[in-house]
Parts: structure tokens; sequence; C-alpha cells
């Protein structure tokens, strides 16, 4: 499977919300709370366990007038930082579960 | 010398009517002259027992430790195990608070707040942002508190109340509530200024300051639910303050 076929969701212990189109998510096990720009919110929106990479960059490229190939590079690296931070895990690793909801 | 002890403590913080039974006369005595001010003769609503060992059978649908003492509480009722001394009651009964509130909604905020015509105006910080000194500067009986206030939503309006929680341990403050006028955020500075602040903004400056102790995501799902209630319906400002009497002709209206 490539990167850009690649599928993540959100850890399902985290709590996030939109607010004013920035997500806010906090991780209980840690008490740390990190917030996401515009971009990263439409993003993590997307982090459903069913759609690629790919899919995401595609969105971007519509929303916010980019090419694929930035589109692609941005979504990579946000996805990067995002799982290092255990903010979102492979969707195969977590048994295909839904990520967190937001409530 | 167990005559004291037979009369259970009742109070009342926030919403919350609590009545405490005590196990230790010393516990029961400083707890007295600690939560003075808001002894209650209302009907309790929660029990909280304090025992010496731990209780196998205790409820649990919330567990908390701290530096050997535990709470375990349950609907109605909690246990607190293992308290030696009033700084573990104080801590053990913020965590209650903070748990028993989440639902109302309500939560404990680090934040200093005083009334003025009578609204509550809440300074929100952590230790060494200027809470002390903002009440210091605060005209007599203006101070509801200056170090943990207890914000909590009736009837779709919020509202401050005090609590027994001061600064520097010191028993001080009675019962009392208001309407909230705002939120603020301390920032000290050469000037003083009130700026507005978005929705957004306000979460990301209140959750720092908020007590919460559960690492249960629904939990914290839950609260974060709460602080964005609170945020949609009370202005919110990050407040520039110098450390003078002036900084109250800044406040808004």
């Amino acid at each position: 499977m490539s990167a850009a076929s690649t599928v993540w969701q959100r850890n399902p212990v985290l709590a996030w919300r939109e607010i004013t189109g920035s997500a806010v998510i906090i991780s209980p096990a840690e008490s740390v709370m990190h917030e996401l720009n515009g971009t990263g919110s439409v993003v993590w929106r997307m982090l459903d366990g069913q759609t690629t990479v790919e899919q995401i960059a595609a969105r971007l490229c519509t929303e916010f007038d980019v090419s694929e190939e930035t589109a692609l590079q941005d979504t990579s690296s946000l996805l990067e930082e995002l799982a290092a931070l255990k903010l979102i895990l492979p969707a195969q690793a977590a048994g295909g579960a839904k990520g967190a909801t937001a409530p | 010398m167990l005559r004291n002890l037979r009369r259970p403590l009742e109070l009342s913080i926030g919403t919350a009517r609590l009545q405490i039974s005590f196990s230790q006369e010393e516990l029961y005595r400083r707890a007295l002259i600690r939560y003075q001010g808001f002894e209650t003769s209302d009907d309790p609503g929660f029990f909280i027992r304090l025992l010496d060992s731990h209780e196998v059978s205790a409820p649990s649908d919330f567990h908390y430790e701290w530096e050997g003492a535990s709470l375990r509480c349950g609907d109605r009722e909690a246990v607190f195990s293992g308290v030696r001394h009033e700084y573990a009651l104080d801590s053990l009964l913020r965590v209650f608070l903070s748990w028993t509130l989440l639902p109302k909604p309500g939560f404990l905020l680090h934040a200093a707040t005083i009334v003025r015509n009578g609204r509550a105006f809440v300074f929100a910080g952590r230790s060494g942002a200027g809470k002390s000194t903002l009440a210091a500067l605060a005209p007599a009986g203006a101070v509801m508190t200056d170090e943990i206030s207890l914000l909590c939503a009736e009837g779709g309006e919020w509202r401050a109340y005090s609590t027994p929680f001061w600064g520097e341990f010191r028993a001080a403050g009675k019962h009392r509530h208001a309407p909230l006028a705002g939120i603020f955020q301390l920032v000290q500075a050469p000037q003083n200024r009130a700026e507005r602040i978005s929705a957004a903004e306000a979460v990301r400056m209140l959750l720092p300051n908020v007590l919460f102790f559960s690492k249960e995501p629904e939990a914290n799902r839950r609260l974060l639910q709460t602080v964005s209630a609170a945020v949609e319906g009370v202005a919110c400002h990050r407040f520039e303050f110098r450390r003078d009497a002036s900084l109250w002709e800044a406040l808004p209206a």
C-alpha cells in the first residue's frame, strides 16, 4: 500500500471539538491540548478511517486552490506530525473501528 | 471527644449541598475553621464519608488518588480514604466537585472573581498571573474568591460561585454567587485594556486553567463541550492590566 492510499483515523481515546472552524483536541492521558488551523481542521474532519490520504489531498486542492503535489505533501506532512503525537492511528491498526467523534 | 464527630459538616459549595462525615477529631476541627463560611442547613444532595482506611465496597463511578489519599464516588455518595490533613481534604473536595459539576454543566477554574454592580467578573490565570494582586486592589467586600472560582449554568444563565479554596490556604469567603459579566484572561502590562476574544481563543485560554482530573475520554469530551458552552454564553476578554486601582476603569460596564 502506498503512502497516498493509506487510511488514517482519529485516535478514539481523544476528546475533540470544532470551535469556529478550528479543531481543538484534548489528549486525556497526557492532559495536553492541541489546536489545528483551518486547513488542518479540514484534514482532521476527514480522518474517519475510510478516506485515503490521496482523497484528503484532492479535497484540499478544491477548497484551497493548491496544486495536487503541494496538497499531497502538506497532507502527508501534517499526518506524520499527528501520528507522531498519537492523535491518529492507521485504520487497520485500530481494527477498522471509527475514530473519535465530535460531541 | 467524639461529641463533635457525631454531627457531620454540611456545606454549600456552588450548587452542591455536601454532608461530610469525619473519622478524625483534629481534621474535623480544622475543616470547621477552613469551611466556616460555607456551612448550610439545607438538605444534603451528596454524602461524603471520610475513612481512615480504604473500603473495598466504596462506590466507584469515578476514582482518584492523591498522595496516599483516595476518592471513590458514585451517584450521590463518595468515600474519601486515607485523608491525613486538611490539604488532602481540600484537594479531594476539588476533584469531587469537578466531577459532580460536569453534568450541570459547570467547572472549577483557576480564577479570582470580583463582584461589581451585582455581576461577577472572573479573572483567569495560573499562579503568578495576578489573581491575588487584583483581589488586593478590589474594593472591600467585592472579592468572591481569589484563587478558584466555580462556574455553573443554571436555566441557561452562567453564574460564578465562591469557593472555600482561597490562596495560601486562608479560611476566607462565604457562599455567594452572581451572574457572570465576563471572563478575563489576566495579562500584566504597562496599560489597561480589555479586548474581546473569539470562542476558539477563549477555549484555548480557559482549558489550561480548568481544574479537571479525569483521564476518561468521555469525561474529557463533556469537559470540552462544557467549556465551549461557557465561552459561547459568556463574553471572554484578554485583559491587560496595570498593578494599580486604575485597572477597574478598563473593564466593560
